[in-house]
């Protein structure tokens, strides 16, 4: 076959490298439990890895708010049993102040790079590049290999912060200095918060191992015919996806690094003029700027929220246009969009900066900037809805949770524009109304094209369907919950209610909102309950669920689907197959769909122009 | 499976890579522009705080001895490492290109002159290094003055401390790379693998190395 | 063979030995020269930055800027080989660079702002930053800003 590919003029040569090791191919040699399950190089049981770390940590980060919703929705209520199980941090059955504040701060930590970031690409990633770009494996499985094991190594430090005496990072999941760069500060700000650092400097190790895979893997091993406008959105979104974690985490590391210079060797990068109340003492400390460290941390933080939603809008869109049967509308507007907002990803980052002595003319272009993502956002919107319409719709559970993170989409990207105003942004910065916006935009919204995927992709990855049931059950209440808890938060915003804080008891113009905090933390318990009952789900599916038994049971167009149901490392037991259409022929010629290997026949519409 | 041959290289059409190059090599590619944003942002910050600050030392003050030859010497130091990593660039080049033409012993002899000069350029960054400790710069100290003769901050020295020693930790990865490639030389492995172009990836790096040094030597000794 | 599909496959690169020397040669000097040049302008700055008025000094320390991104064009052009490779690769690559630009501008404008902020509403550091201190040698104690950790 390889010698079918047509030569340059002047090339007399070809050079093949050997891109796999010999095990992958044909029949499988003997595979010790360590070489399947652990340290295996097989793109797909590393997604499973990392879907499944993710899942822990998703609880982990999910029994967090769950634990500060209860002081916030009960500030006078004690609840002993909390004290029995964390002892001094829930004195008295309270959430003491120096928890709540760490509770909070690695609930965001923990679901954003570690489940939404990490969980989500690292899953997705991982087990949809090979498998629809028509490739045996990544690139190199080897730094595959060792990008899920860096992420377990931070794993395994971030967690371990949990458990030393001062207790974990408590200064917010921005880390802001000079609190994070001053041990004497609080708590938080000693042992915990190094820990904090070396697991994400880890993290960045094993985020960067990966995209770097994902880009070469997209663009070196797509399968013959596969031209990067065959690709189905998904790759798309993850390519980009890649690229901006590629280009922005270091800067994340280099702002890392300075502050561990400020807090270890009494550099001054970021501190200036200080006195501590704790101490007592003046710091000898000058010339620094913590304004820097915010410019440094969101150059990664903004690009990082387009980390998270990306991979889940090109998830959306394959579950959607094939529960629609009808093409993807506007595929070439799709990538475009993608693309855009990769770049304004980069562009707009001090818009988290306006209050906080940003200068306000250089605050104006932020504002400009940021205001153009909704252009991309909304042809993006407007592309998923001309899909659903007049489609054969099929309400699977992926594409029920399609439809969710689209509806979520909208109402989370409205308020973007409120908050993407400077002037605006005075009165609400640092209130529920932005806990509400990014929560259903990125937070929820990203969950639910992640549960799309797994839901859509469970068959692929198990041989088996999750059941439809609980499925549902799952759905409708992680909906219903999620607006139910996020949607009133932005009344208590623009009232004025701060985030962060621990006891708003003695703040008379806030009573008001006692019996409204109350739902909330009673909803967010029943929607924590109900992912459990997901998470029981898929392990019960995993042994228990029903078994597929065609290739393709979504009827889907895509590579991964032509694989055996059970594919082995290699993916495809005979050759690769030969790619001769786009992903989203779908109710072409009255046909219901037609497959990404069937070629053109001459008799065939013309290829909708894409 | 009959295909027509089309007019040129359809680079795009999948089944081979669109840019001719293995993945390995594209991989260090993005991987150096990864790199290029960690020192980016590096000297980007260093670039900030010199502009929020009033006044900042003059580097030809600091910056001014010459082992052996004593003070009074500004950028002499400073150009001899400079001129070290280019040269050593260069050989790295020539051994690329002793790799293209399957010539073992240039590799070798080209390999073991970049080595030498990676050694010679880190010998150099630790007598300055050295030198400046014992004047009394260090992370969270600085002895020197302002231009303007007012008092400094700190951060004059926490940043050239921390960003050449950035710098210098990519200088002795690169050289522990290419002893590594020289092992595998004398091995023959690229003799059976038959190219050589694992080095050129090495190289890829350490040309890298030189391009940062190229604008760390700029914004902290001459501008 | 179905395991064709699982090698990468690229061309044959054109390559003649003695047309690269020649080239590594040719940017060796440039290199050599540029530095030359960079440091004829710095020893300048050095010896004359008393006489130099405020414009020409910004003007030499742009040039030596220029200079410098000069410098790095030609080591990723010709050392890393960048222009030689295809022109789509060297777009990957450029491309992205490009975001350096407002990244640079932004922070740059907002440590200058920083500084005038500092400079309207802190006067006494305003005011500290005025004060000359007594010049003295490298490294006595009287300079000496340790800072305690």
């Amino acid at each position: 076959m390889s010698q079918e590919v047509n030569l340059h003029e002047q090339v007399g040569e070809m050079t093949t490298h050997e891109v796999h090791h010999d095990e992958h191919h044909g029949h499988h040699h003997k595979e010790t439990f360590i070489t399947k399950y652990v340290f295996s190089q097989d793109h797909k049981m590393i997604a499973k890895q990392f879907l499944i770390t993710g899942m822990i940590w998703a609880i982990i980060g999910g029994l967090f708010s769950v634990l500060f919703r209860l002081q916030l929705g009960f500030p006078n209520e004690t609840f002993p049993i909390l004290e029995d199980i964390l002892g001094k941090w829930a004195a008295g059955g309270k959430i003491q102040p120096e928890f709540y504040y760490a509770l909070t701060t690695m609930h965001g930590t923990v679901l954003v790079f570690f489940v939404l970031t990490a969980g989500l690409s690292g899953t997705f990633a991982n087990f949809l590049i090979p498998l629809q770009l028509g490739a045996r494996d990544m690139a190199s499985p080897f730094m595959n290999m060792l990008s899920y094991w860096f992420f377990f190594i931070a794993s395994i430090v971030m967690i371990s912060s949990l458990f030393v005496q001062t207790g974990p990072a408590s200064g917010g999941w921005t880390v802001y200095p000079p609190l994070s760069a001053l041990g004497d500060a609080s708590e938080g700000s000693k042992i915990g918060m190094d820990l904090w650092l070396i697991a994400m400097a880890l993290f960045v190790v094993s985020s960067l191992l990966g995209g770097l895979n994902y880009i070469s893997t997209i663009l070196n091993m797509r399968t013959k015919g596969m031209s990067m406008t065959r690709m189905p959105l998904t790759i798309w979104a993850l390519f980009f996806t890649a690229v901006l974690g590629v280009l922005s985490f270091p800067v994340l590391l280099s702002g890392f690094i300075l502050l561990l210079f400020d807090r270890h060797a009494g550099t001054s990068f970021y501190l200036s003029d200080i006195f501590l109340a704790s101490t007592q003492k003046a710091l000898p400390n000058e010339g620094g700027s913590a304004i820097l460290y915010q410019h440094l941390f969101w150059f990664l933080g903004h690009p990082e929220v387009y980390i998270i939603i990306l991979p889940t809008m090109g998830l959306v869109s394959d579950v959607m246009s094939a529960n629609s049967r009808k093409p993807i509308f506007g595929y070439m507007a799709m990538v475009g969009s993608m693309f855009a907002i990769a770049v304004l990803a980069f562009l707009v980052w001090a818009h988290h900066m306006f209050v906080t002595g940003l200068n306000p003319f250089l605050g104006a272009f932020f504002v400009l900037l940021t205001l153009l993502i909704a252009v991309p956002s909304a042809i993006k919107v407007f592309n998923w809805l001309t899909t659903l319409w007049r489609g054969n719709l099929r309400f699977t559970p992926g594409m029920l949770f399609s439809i969710g993170f689209v509806s979520l989409f909208i109402s989370g990207g409205l308020t973007g524009i409120f908050l993407g105003n400077s002037t605006l942004d005075i009165h609400l910065h640092d209130t529920y109304f932005v806990i509400a916006h990014f929560h259903i935009v990125m937070g929820v919204s990203a969950f639910f094209g992640m549960f799309a995927g797994i839901y859509h992709w469970f068959p692929k990855m198990y041989g088996r369907y999750l059941n439809n049931t609980l499925a549902y059950i799952h759905f409708w209440i992680t909906l219903v919950g999620a607006y139910l808890i996020f949607w009133p938060m932005h009344y208590q915003g623009l009232a004025g209610v701060p985030r962060r804080y621990l006891d708003f008891s003695g703040w008379a113009s806030f009573n008001q909102f006692d019996g409204l905090n109350r739902f909330i933390s009673i909803v967010t318990i029943m929607v924590f309950a109900v992912q459990l009952l997901f998470v029981f789900n898929f392990i019960y599916s995993i042994f228990k669920g029903r078994r597929v038994t065609s290739q393709n049971p979504w009827g889907a167009t895509t590579l991964e689907w032509t694989t055996p149901i059970n594919p082995g490392h290699g993916n495809w037991e005979g050759e690769i197959p030969e790619v001769h259409r786009w992903a989203y022929d779908y109710g072409k010629d009255g046909r219901d769909f037609v497959p990404q290997t069937e070629p053109i026949s001459p008799n065939e519409s013309p290829e909708s122009k894409h | 499976m009959a295909q027509a041959v089309p007019a040129e290289q359809k680079w795009w059409s999948g089944g081979k890579s669109p840019f001719n190059v293995e993945y390995g090599k594209l991989m260090m590619w993005y991987f150096l522009m990864s790199d290029a944003f960690t020192f980016g942002a590096f000297l980007i910050s260093y670039g900030t705080i010199r502009f929020a600050s009033n006044s900042w030392p003059d580097p030809n003050e600091v910056f001014q001895s010459f082992p052996g030859l004593g003070n009074g010497l500004p950028l002499m130091f400073v150009s001899l490492m400079t001129f070290i990593l280019i040269i050593s660039s260069v050989t790295m080049v020539l051994a690329v290109q002793a790799g293209h033409a399957m010539d073992k012993k240039a590799v070798v002899r080209n390999l073991v002159l970049t080595i030498i000069g990676g050694i010679a350029f880190l010998s150099c960054q630790a007598w300055e290094w050295t030198h400046l400790h014992h004047e009394g710069a260090w992370w969270g100290s600085n002895p020197f003055l302002n231009a303007d003769g007012t008092k400094a901050t700190t951060n004059f020295t926490n940043f050239f401390f921390t960003i050449t020693g950035f710098h210098g930790f990519h200088v002795f990865s690169g050289v522990v790379i290419n002893i590594i490639m020289l092992i595998m030389t004398l091995n023959n492995v690229f003799e059976r693998k038959g190219h050589y172009l694992m080095i050129e990836k090495a190289g890829l790096y350490w040309h890298f190395v030189d391009l940062v040094w190229v604008f760390v030597f700029t914004v902290f000794y001459l501008v | 063979m179905h395991q064709d599909n699982n090698t990468e496959i690229t061309f044959h690169h054109e390559y003649d030995r003695e047309a690269s020397r020649k080239e590594v040669i040719k940017i060796t000097v440039i290199l050599s020269v540029i530095t030359l040049i960079e440091l004829a302008l710095g020893f300048w700055l050095y010896l004359s930055h008393q006489s130099l008025g405020p414009f020409m000094v910004h003007l030499i320390k742009g040039v030596i800027l220029i200079l410098m991104l000069a410098k790095a064009f030609y080591i990723v052009a010709y050392f890393m080989h960048l222009k030689h490779e295809l022109r789509n690769m060297i777009m990957t690559i450029v491309v992205p660079l490009l975001l350096f630009v407002w990244f640079i501008i932004a922070f740059l404008a907002d440590g200058n702002s920083y500084r005038n902020l500092k400079n309207t509403y802190d006067p006494y550091h305003k005011e500290q930053s005025e004060t000359k201190v007594q010049k003295t040698e490298h490294g006595s104690k009287e300079t000496d800003t340790k800072v305690g950790h």
